[in-house]
């Protein structure tokens, strides 16, 4: 098979996803008073409405409606007052009443959308994007200096129920195949559920990582849900085609299912192009079937073959009173609505002159970002607090992203690395009390040893010597101990600086301060 | 003995309160004249003794105490419930071999409020297989007989509610009436039988056939009766979306009699094709009747009410397809054994546990919701249905209340109507009511001319305004008396 | 009476629906549900452009939610206390792989 890299040379891949995500902060199910929570004892969070027991109706869970509005707005949708739930009949046994309580034409939250910015590697799936000028767009992208912006279309966002969970046993790992029995827990069943979906807007597996990481960031941001792919409380569901470059007219297209991972997403939708184009090169023909993903395998296995578009008989669900949204419940929504991810870079870049890079990787995480604010919140009173927004960016971007990386079970806050205590510790090196080498070292140290950096440069007896008259000193010494040296540096040879420097350093311990020995060695050397 | 079931609710409550007898004598006695009256009727799916003696001793404690008074509009009055309604601990089959073996492990609002204003809960009452039918006959479980001629249906959905009640069983049960389910056996049973406005009374626990069509409500043998028990059933339920407030004392203006209000009649119904002369002229005596007590007869026009019969075919079907889907084997109901897979389990359980109504409705509702045909059917039935409210809307701005037949005949005998399509007829004047969601009663007129058998007129309310109707048909009361207990089952002895 | 349905659309229809039928029951199936069909017939006959549907017999009533208040449920005995079969606090199935669904 070829590359993905290949394979886009001649095919465009069009991608849409379709995201589930539950609204796990809420207390209670989306139809019943059922409490929500992941892991109880099978079927001990039931009642007649989710078991759909004969004669239980449904009621609305008003922060559901809440929670979808609000993702809504967060995610530039409009809102459409006037909707309703409908019936989707079919069969299948996790759905305790047989038909999903769903939305129709009309969902809550249409027409979207969210601008993705790609860079670094990740831009490198986008075909010929060096035939773009900075600021030249193509599409639905716009060329930036270190990659581009692709503007991605949410068709809607619709309210629904989630279902019920099941084990099969005789199978091979608990799947179907095989399976000589399931059983069925519906401690699930009735989870309020909500459904993005976008329009065929993306072009590659990295885009498509990219939208459902910062979909997610959103969602973290707003609070209506844990978003776990491993809980699957976020799911995301691809489908995918492929159409010669030129070409207008779409494919046909394939749904991809089980990518619950960001790496499996985006693996699994590269796989999925290259398998397609494979086919069609070959001379094949591409059917219109559901797919799942196998990661251990690194391939897509057909799941199920679709003949004929499924009829769900959708009709409205008679048991539930319509909608009618009051600007006042709206505006009521948006008022909750908090400083999104891109607004949060945007404040960074513009009130502490972070580049758009730093910026964006500081609100990759809620933690990380909060953790900024805070630091920044500490410096806020300082008349040039804000020269401290680099250095603290770069320590939490490097040291303190790779520390949480290696530890992924401790969260930020639960780290010795208070605010204080990292705003103390760019201070030091930025007041030339240590080296940037050394603060590294007092960062592990904080890490490890869960002390204020003061105390553990005085212990460490790191203390950088910045005096010029101490330095000079040294510099002197050293000068004179290598006449030789001087020599052939005097003659050209300036490739010896670093050895004087490191005379220097050696001789105070590594506690001088590398830009005072510089600058007097160049002084004295000239 | 005395049977406490051809008294009335004022009657027993009276005697309660002056320690004539006691809520436990109601009980006992209720269930033995059960037992005599029922091996003819078969009314009865189940009868629920010690349901009734636990709150029969409730009220007995608290006539010992001196608090009678506050237990409610039902104190000490037995009442019995259709099958398709839960109540905690008992069988809620549905007249269906489906769930045969159901318990209901919660009870719905509709009972829950009679047992809450003090009613002695009885027992289940038989009825069509899932409420799919007119006469009874398709339950499961064996037809329920009209105690007025034990050759003839009962009428149906509610046969056995209707049968309870006419029989003298019982003074008060509730039945659900979907496209005429409660007016037409009310009226094959002489007896005043309600189905109030569509969100008056709760559907929650009320397992649903229609869902935008089901409503519950009351058969007794008085209009004081209906209007007590609706007192306890109606208001808004958190449990169901469709039910709305309600602060009407049903009983208020019953005595106030029909001078000056406008009564509407339909000429297109009174020369319905079906209609018996005999109906047509207990109606017309009827209208006649209230004409004498000072009302205003009003011909108004109902245009669209012809397209009622359709329209009910489609609705009605497609949301019983998907109330019905849940039975599927897995967490209750009929589940056929030794199935290798689900798909099979799934078809064979559905065959063998739900009868040919209701397989016929699912299959035509699975048919109309189809894509394609969905268009053709069943949006258009829903558009009908505007007009047909439209209708409502207009003839309600000239009068306060409409009077039509109930049903073009009286009850028919087992067997006689085979056709599907002929049995849909017996609803042809109810059927455009449960569309436009107004309430609607049978109030009996006396019996046919040719049968001998109990004839009831139809009276249509305006929406949430079931009170007009329940004043009319106490006018008329006053002129056709109370509804008897069927003669072969009127105490000889005489509580009366 | 027109074929609305044919016997195949009949087995379509009751397998979507979950309901085996034996073959004398399609015969008499297709013909209940032609006849029943043809009676639909008044519904199709009226000029509807324009006339807004009814879906919900409410009158005025929208927005009706409840708070998001946890609610008593069931213990595990009482959720499967109906179950035709049951195993490890679940409800047991026999194989489901060739259903279809959503999933």
């Amino acid at each position: 098979m070829k590359s993905l890299e290949e394979v886009l040379e001649t095919w465009e891949a069009v991608i849409g996803l379709e995201i589930h995500s539950e609204l796990t902060t809420l207390n209670t199910k989306m139809f019943c008073g059922c409490k929500l929570e992941f892991g109880a004892a099978p079927n001990t969070h039931t009642c007649p409405v989710c078991l759909g027991l004969p004669g239980a109706l449904p009621v609305p869970n008003k922060a559901a409606i809440e929670s979808i509005v609000l993702a809504g707005l967060a995610t530039n949708c409009d809102i459409e007052k006037h909707s309703m739930f409908y019936r989707k009949n079919y069969m299948y046994p996790d759905m305790a009443k047989n038909f999903q309580t769903t939305q129709g034409p009309i969902a809550f939250c249409m027409r979207g959308h969210l601008d993705l910015d790609v860079d670094g590697p990740a831009a490198k799936e986008r075909y010929r994007l060096d035939s773009l000028e900075p600021g030249e767009s193509s599409g639905n992208i716009v060329r930036t200096e270190d990659g581009y912006r692709a503007h991605v279309g949410i068709t809607r966002i619709h309210m629904e129920e989630d279902a019920g969970k099941m084990v099969h046993i005789g199978g091979g790992e608990g799947r179907i195949a095989g399976a000589k029995e399931s059983l069925v827990d519906y401690n699930r069943a009735g989870t309020p559920l909500i459904e993005l979906v976008t329009e065929p807007d993306l072009r590659t597996p990295e885009e498509a990582r990219l939208f459902m990481q910062k979909l997610r960031q959103i969602y973290l941001a707003i609070g209506i849900s844990d978003c776990s792919m491993e809980e699957g409380s976020l799911r995301c569901d691809g489908n995918v085609s492929l159409r010669r470059r030129g070409s207008a007219q779409f494919g046909t297209k394939t749904e991809l299912k089980n990518m619950n991972s960001f790496k499996n997403l985006h693996d699994g939708l590269a796989y999925e192009i290259c398998r397609q184009a494979q086919v069609l090169e070959e001379g094949g023909v591409i059917y219109q079937e559901t797919r799942h993903w196998d990661p251990s395998a690194k391939r897509t296995i057909v799941m199920r073959v679709k003949e004929t578009a499924d009829d769900y008989r959708l009709f409205p669900e008679p048991d539930l009173a319509p909608y009618d949204l009051s600007d006042e419940f709206i505006e009521r929504v948006r008022a909750k609505l908090p400083e999104l991810p891109d607004q949060k870079a945007a404040r960074y870049s513009a009130s502490f002159g972070l580049s758009a890079y730093d910026a964006r990787h500081l609100v990759d995480h809620r933690a990380t970002a909060d953790f900024f604010d805070e630091c920044m919140a500490l410096v806020a009173a300082e008349k040039d607090g804000s020269k401290f927004a680099k250095p603290l960016a770069n320590l939490i971007i490097n040291d303190v992203t790779s520390y949480l990386n290696a530890h992924p079970e401790v969260a930020l806050t639960d780290t010795p690395l208070t605010a204080s205590r990292a705003v103390g510790l760019v201070r030091l090196q930025s007041d030339g009390a240590i080296s940037s080498k050394q603060s590294k070292q007092v960062f592990a140290a904080i890490m490890e040893e869960d002390k204020d950096p003061d105390i553990i440069v005085e212990e460490k007896g790191m203390k950088q010597v910045s005096d010029a008259g101490a330095i000079e000193a040294v510099v002197d010494e050293v000068l004179a101990a290598n006449p030789e040296k001087v020599a052939q540096f005097r003659d050209g040879k300036t490739g010896l600086m670093g050895f004087f420097v490191g005379q220097c350093m050696k001789a105070m311990r590594g506690q001088g301060n590398p830009k005072v020995i510089n600058d007097l060695l160049s002084q004295k050397l000239s | 003995m005395t049977a406490f079931g051809s008294m009335g609710i004022a009657q027993i409550k009276a005697g309660l309160a002056a320690k004539e007898f006691s809520a436990s004598e109601v009980a006992a006695q209720t269930f033995e004249n059960i037992a005599r009256a029922d091996e003819q009727v078969h009314a009865f799916l189940e009868t629920t003794e010690a349901l009734a003696q636990d709150a029969a001793a409730r009220i007995d404690r608290a006539i010992a105490e001196g608090r009678f008074g506050d237990m409610g509009v039902l104190a000490g009055v037995p009442v019995a419930f259709k099958d398709n309604m839960n109540l905690t601990g008992t069988h809620t089959t549905c007249s269906s071999r489906m769930l045969e073996n159901y318990v209901s492990p919660y009870t719905a609002t509709c009972v829950e409020k009679c047992l809450q204003a003090g009613a002695l809960p009885i027992g289940k009452l038989n009825m069509d297989e899932f409420a799919f039918g007119s006469s009874t006959e398709t339950s499961a479980f064996g037809p329920t007989r009209n105690p007025w001629d034990l050759e003839r249906v009962p009428g149906g959905s509610s046969g056995g509610s209707a049968a309870a009640v006419a029989a003298g069983m019982v003074c008060a049960t509730l039945g659900s009436d979907t496209g005429g389910s409660i007016r037409q056996p009310g009226s094959f049973c002489g007896i005043v039988a309600v189905k109030p406005t569509y969100g008056v009374v709760s559907r929650y626990g009320v397992v649903a056939f229609g869902s935008s069509l089901d409503q519950v409500g009351p058969f007794t043998r008085s209009v004081e009766d209906a209007a007590f028990v609706l007192n306890a059933l109606a208001g808004r339920d958190p449990l169901d979306c469709t039910s709305q407030v309600c602060d009407v004392d049903f009983t208020a203006n019953l005595a106030e009699g029909v001078c000056g209000m406008r009564i509407g009649v339909v000429p297109a119904f009174m020369e319905a094709q079906g209609l018996t002369s005999e109906v047509r002229e207990k109606v017309e005596d009827a209208i006649a009747q209230l004409k004498a007590l000072g009302a205003e007869i009003v011909e108004v026009d109902l245009p669209h009410a012809r397209a009622a019969m359709s329209a009910y075919y489609v609705l009605g079907p497609c949301e019983a397809f998907s109330n019905l889907a849940r039975f599927d084997s897995v967490r209750y109901g009929y589940c056929d054994p030794d199935h290798a897979d689900l798909g099979s389990q799934y078809e064979a359980s559905r065959a063998i546990g739900f009868g040919a109504e209701a397989k016929r409705r699912i299959m035509l509702g699975s048919y109309l919701l189809s894509s394609g045909v969905y268009d053709k059917y069943y949006y258009p039935a829903q558009q009908v249905r505007t007009l047909i409210t439209q209708d409502y809307t207009q003839a309600y701005e000239r009068v306060d209340c409409i009077l039509t037949p109930v049903s073009p005949r009286t009850a028919f005998k087992f067997g006689e109507i085979g056709d599907p399509t002929e049995m849909y007829l017996s609803d042809m004047f109810t059927i455009s009511i449960n569309i436009a969601g107004n309430g609607g009663m049978s109030f009996p007129v006396g019996l046919g001319r040719e049968t001998g058998l109990p004839v009831g007129v139809q009276l249509i309310s305006p929406a949430f305004k079931d009170a007009n109707m329940l004043r009319v048909a106490a006018a008329l009361e006053t002129v056709y008396g109370k509804a008897p207990v069927a003669p072969a089952f009127a105490e000889e002895k005489g509580a009366e | 009476m027109t074929e609305h349905v044919s016997q195949a659309d009949v087995r379509a229809i009751a397998e979507y629906a979950r309901i085996g039928l034996t073959a004398e029951e399609v015969v008499s199936m297709t013909a209940d549900l032609n006849a029943i069909i043809d009676s639909l017939a008044p519904i199709t006959e009226y000029d509807l452009e324009g006339v807004p549907p009814t879906f919900h017999p409410i009158g005025d009533l929208s927005n009706v939610m409840r708070e998001d208040k946890v609610r008593g449920s069931f213990t595990q005995e009482v959720a499967l206390s109906n179950a035709p079969k049951q195993e490890d606090g679940s409800f047991l199935i026999p194989s489901i792989l060739g259903e279809g669904g959503d999933r």
